[in-house]
């Protein structure tokens, strides 16, 4: 009986030293979340101009914690000097910057104007890659796949491109509208990951394939719906799920999607610290990744992908190809000025 | 005094839009100021004012011109960002620019002075109800005009190509919105109505009597029109085809949406993507680029002072007279149908394929299963975008009557005082409209955010009220000083003889004169800052968003049936407001 009890006292002491530390973080946490809400306000400023999902995240995050969020939502450019501008005249009004991975690096985290995070409780959960991705300035939020969108009316199954390196096929020569790959954008991003993954001889192929470039995004995809164009290219998933009713598909190439992993920072000087990393650990909660996931964007923690709605689960799990490197950016977009006259 | 009939049929004396460079009429009558202390510190103020509004965010623009970094950034001066703009690149480039701009300027004055003609001048039949429709293609937002003339004019499936194969039975498509000419066209949808509401009134507001003397002395038609006519409007043609040209140097929508794919380049596609085509934005390059043309264009306006120097264009003097309007028999026929095919062609082919379209799923696709309110019920329920309305609601009535008055207050002083500073006066006044949209945000978001923190004026609704101020002056002002330069003193002269005070001259003699200028600018500024993007965009705040941005959002994501819903609303907004402006306060004002 006295060896039980000693035994089951050892067992005892030794969940308790695990446990330990967990409860620590957790009493941690708990501090941070006490006074996020005293905080009772965040904002957050993002380069996902309009989308909708930012009213659905706000008010489940508003509901759950009582926090308001301040969204300002502007283009990436001017979100960027918006942001340079206030840090340089000491006005600082936000607090987490959700912005692409290639600028939030070099324009924020190189520069040293985002501030130390530290963990968050739902990081535990980020999916193979997205962890490796995370540091202590920058945390992932969701994934923009692109594919190729098609006419269906045009283009017979039997004709529709299975890979990337399908494009240079003559048959589309002068049938491929395309974001513009010489500025910043899904072009520019597709341009750079196909450059990296299949070789300059690609390129070379694809640039003799007349493509039609253009940046108006919202109406070039309803030109290839309008059967202007049989085929679209890089084509944003999200958007493609706004089309229900078209004579349009999205195709997942085999080799994958091109992506942009869009991420999250907090700002040196953001006057709500507390709410900020409350936030950042929110939009990382099963509630609000699958608000992303249902919006055709790729979540970045386990678990969600496959509880998506049924039209926007092949996105939300598909085979991603590979986005830019942000060291190699302006190179590539000379590249692409060059190759692409 | 012109006749009460005169008055209401619109003697708008708008636009000798170059007012800085006419010459200065004779002084009899034009109010002394230097000596008075008090309207010296006034005029003062005054100064300053303007030069807070475009002076400081130019000045601000221009540091960036000649420093490696933006402000607030450690870097060193240099001359690089002018150095590197001198390119063969660059200069095809500008080539491409002034040669748009020169051919829409061009074409859309022509067009304008005969539509002004056949309005103003003549008794072609509806044509009050005519100077309304015209205007309606400026109000439109470009993005959605862009989208209809993209539907119509696309050379694979455009609508006006298929009915033109169907027609002649050819497979081939006349028109490629998508090119040089493309380019042109969209700006002209704009130029046209722009210089029309510009001029109309101008050829409305002339005394007849040296028209009849010419006529008297055996001159044709045609020569009277061109020999008198056309002269005595060169000021306010002059003024508004350099307005006209600057504008189209500017132009930014047009080029980008149908300039882009087609290798069209211009000076602000330029500018916009060395601020947002490059890893780490090229703000010098950007600056240098906007200064070089604000210099061009500023030896462009001193080549229209140089023309009109030493010549009167007073039209509107103290003896009265009717306007002279053109009976044209059978013609007035031809006349009319020429105006319906305009407003065909401009207003009901683009608005017409918004309008449907918004009554449909997509634009475009026109089944009959996808008929649909949802895009209304959608703009209904969106309460972002009625806080934006709201928001801009109260800029736009604030921010018109602001500049409009900002404007009489810097036309009066340039055109009707002898103050020795009144050219600097309008000077500071014309700055902000040579220089790029694209550019002029970034300078006033600099101006702004670098002020003290005691002055709340960044991250309020203050800073968009302000920088409307600053974009709408050089309009308010161009058009108050073409109206009074129209104005003779002996006007003033005869209140003041008959013991009128200056506040009861200045409103029931220069105001009652003066309103349907100050009315038709109030409209322009009024939608000029529903309409306005590159600023808001970069200054708008949390509760301070605008119904430009919001529209932009939603373009973005794709949701053009609600940004078309959307534009129908400006669209009635516009013909209410022009309706209200033309039939009920000019009627009142004439009464005063």
């Amino acid at each position: 009986m006295l060896r039980f009890a000693r035994g089951f006292s050892a067992m005892a002491a030794f969940v308790l030293a695990l446990a330990g530390p967990a409860a620590a973080q957790n009493a941690d946490w708990d501090k941070i979340v006490e006074a996020a809400k005293k905080e009772g306000t965040v904002s957050l400023y993002t380069s996902t101009l309009g989308a909708p999902f930012h009213r659905d995240i706000i008010k489940a995050f508003t509901a759950k914690y009582g926090i308001t969020i301040e969204l300002l939502d502007v283009r990436a450019s001017e979100l960027d000097e918006r942001i340079r501008t206030e840090q340089a005249s000491q006005r600082y009004n936000c607090d987490v910057v959700q912005h692409g991975s290639a600028s939030l690096l070099n324009t924020y985290d190189r520069p040293g104007l985002l501030q130390s995070r530290g963990e968050v409780p739902n990081q535990k959960n980020l999916r193979e890659g997205f962890a490796e991705a995370t540091t202590d300035m920058r945390m992932p939020a969701y994934v923009l796949p692109y594919g190729i969108l098609v006419n269906t009316d045009l283009v017979k199954p039997a004709d529709e491109p299975k890979s990337w390196k399908d494009l240079t096929d003559p048959k589309w020569k002068g049938k491929i509208l395309s974001d513009d790959f010489r500025a910043l954008g899904g072009g520019s991003v597709l341009f750079a990951v196909t450059d990296d993954k299949f070789g300059t001889e690609f390129h070379e192929k694809l640039s003799q394939q007349g493509l039609i470039f253009s940046r108006e995004v919202g109406t070039d995809e309803r030109r290839v719906a309008a059967g202007e164009y049989p085929l679209r290219i890089p084509q944003l998933a999200s958007n493609y799920l706004r089309m229900k009713g078209l004579p349009v598909k999205l195709i997942i190439p085999e080799e994958g999607a091109s992506f942009v992993r869009f991420e999250f920072g907090i700002l040196k000087g953001a006057p709500h610290p507390n709410a900020a990393k409350l936030l950042i650990d929110f939009y990382l909660s099963p509630e609000a990744q699958i608000i992303y996931a249902n919006a055709g964007m790729g979540p970045v923690i386990n678990g969600v992908a496959e509880k998506a709605n049924p039209e926007a689960r092949a996105v939300a799990g598909a085979k991603l190809m590979g986005t830019n490197v942000p060291d190699k950016l302006n190179a590539q977009l000379d590249k692409a000025k060059q190759m692409y006259k | 005094m012109p006749s009460s009939k005169a008055s209401t049929s619109g003697q708008a004396l708008r636009s000798e839009l170059a007012a800085p460079l006419l010459p200065r009429s004779r002084a009899v009558g034009a109010w002394r100021i230097d000596g008075r202390l008090g309207r010296n510190l006034s005029l003062g103020l005054l100064v300053l004012f303007l030069a807070f509004l475009s002076l400081y965010p130019l000045a601000m623009l221009f540091y960036g011109s000649v420093h490696s970094t933006p402000p607030g950034e450690p870097g060193a001066f240099n001359l690089s960002g002018y150095r590197d703009i001198i390119s063969a690149e660059n200069l095809r480039v500008l080539a491409n620019t002034i040669g748009i701009a020169a051919i829409t300027s061009t074409i859309s004055m022509v067009v304008a002075i005969g539509l002004a003609f056949i309005v103003a001048r003549t008794d072609t039949p509806f044509a009050r109800q005519f100077e309304v429709l015209i205007t309606l293609p400026f109000f439109i937002p470009p993005i959605l005009t862009a989208m209809a003339w993209a539907m119509l004019g696309n050379a694979k499936i455009g609508a006006l190509n298929q009915f033109f194969k169907w027609a002649t039975g050819t497979t081939v498509s006349p028109i490629d919105i998508y090119s040089y000419w493309g380019v042109v066209w969209h700006l002209m949808q704009y130029g046209i109505p722009f210089l029309f509401l510009l001029i109309v009134d101008a050829f409305r507001a002339m005394d007849p009597a040296l028209e009849e003397a010419a006529s008297v002395s055996g001159a044709s038609r045609w020569r009277v029109f061109r020999g008198i006519t056309l002269s005595l409007l060169l000021p306010v043609l002059a003024g508004a085809f350099v307005l006209s040209f600057i504008r189209g140097v500017e132009a930014f929508e047009s080029a980008l949406f149908f300039g882009t794919p087609a290798g069209v380049k211009v000076i602000t596609t330029t500018i916009f993507d060395s601020i947002t085509q490059r890893a780490k934005p090229e703000y010098q390059l950007a600056t240098s680029l906007a200064f070089a043309i604000v210099g061009l264009m500023f030896l462009l306006v001193f080549v229209q002072w140089q023309i009109l120097r030493g010549r009167s264009f007073q039209t509107v003097t103290g003896r009265g007279y009717q306007p002279r309007v053109m009976r044209l028999g059978a013609w007035r026929w031809a006349t009319f149908a020429l105006l319906c095919l305009f407003f065909f062609v401009t207003t009901i082919l683009p608005v017409g394929q918004i309008a449907l379209g918004s009554f449909f799923r997509y634009i475009g696709f026109y089944r009959l299963d996808s008929l649909t309110l949802e895009h209304y019920a959608a703009t209904a329920n969106n309460a972002e975008l009625w806080r934006a309305v709201r928001n801009t609601l109260i800029l736009g009535l604030t921010g018109a009557t602001a500049t409009m008055a900002l404007g009489t207050i810097v036309g009066y002083v340039t055109i009707r005082t002898r103050w020795r500073y009144r050219k600097v006066v309008d000077g500071l006044a014309w700055l902000p409209w040579m220089m790029p949209g694209v550019v002029m945000g970034v300078g006033l978001l600099w101006s702004y955010a670098f002020l003290p923190r005691q002055i709340p004026i960044y991250g309020t609704i203050w800073a968009l009220l302000f920088a409307y101020l600053a974009l709408g002056m050089p309009i308010s002002s161009r058009i108050m000083s073409g109206a009074f330069t129209q104005l003779s003193f002996d006007l003033e002269e005869c209140s003041r003889v008959h013991g009128a005070t200056f506040g009861q001259t200045l409103t029931r003699i220069l105001v009652a004169l003066a309103w349907p200028a100050f009315a038709v600018g109030w409209v322009l500024t009024f939608f000029g800052i529903l309409r306005e993007l590159s600023a808001s965009i970069l200054l708008y705040s949390v509760g301070s968003e605008v119904l430009s941005v919001e529209l932009y959002k939603l373009w973005t994501n794709g949701q053009v049936e609600e940004v078309s819903v959307i534009g129908l609303m400006l669209v009635a907004l516009v013909i209410l407001f022009r309706w209200v402006q033309i039939r009920f306060l000019n009627r009142q004002i004439s009464a005063i």
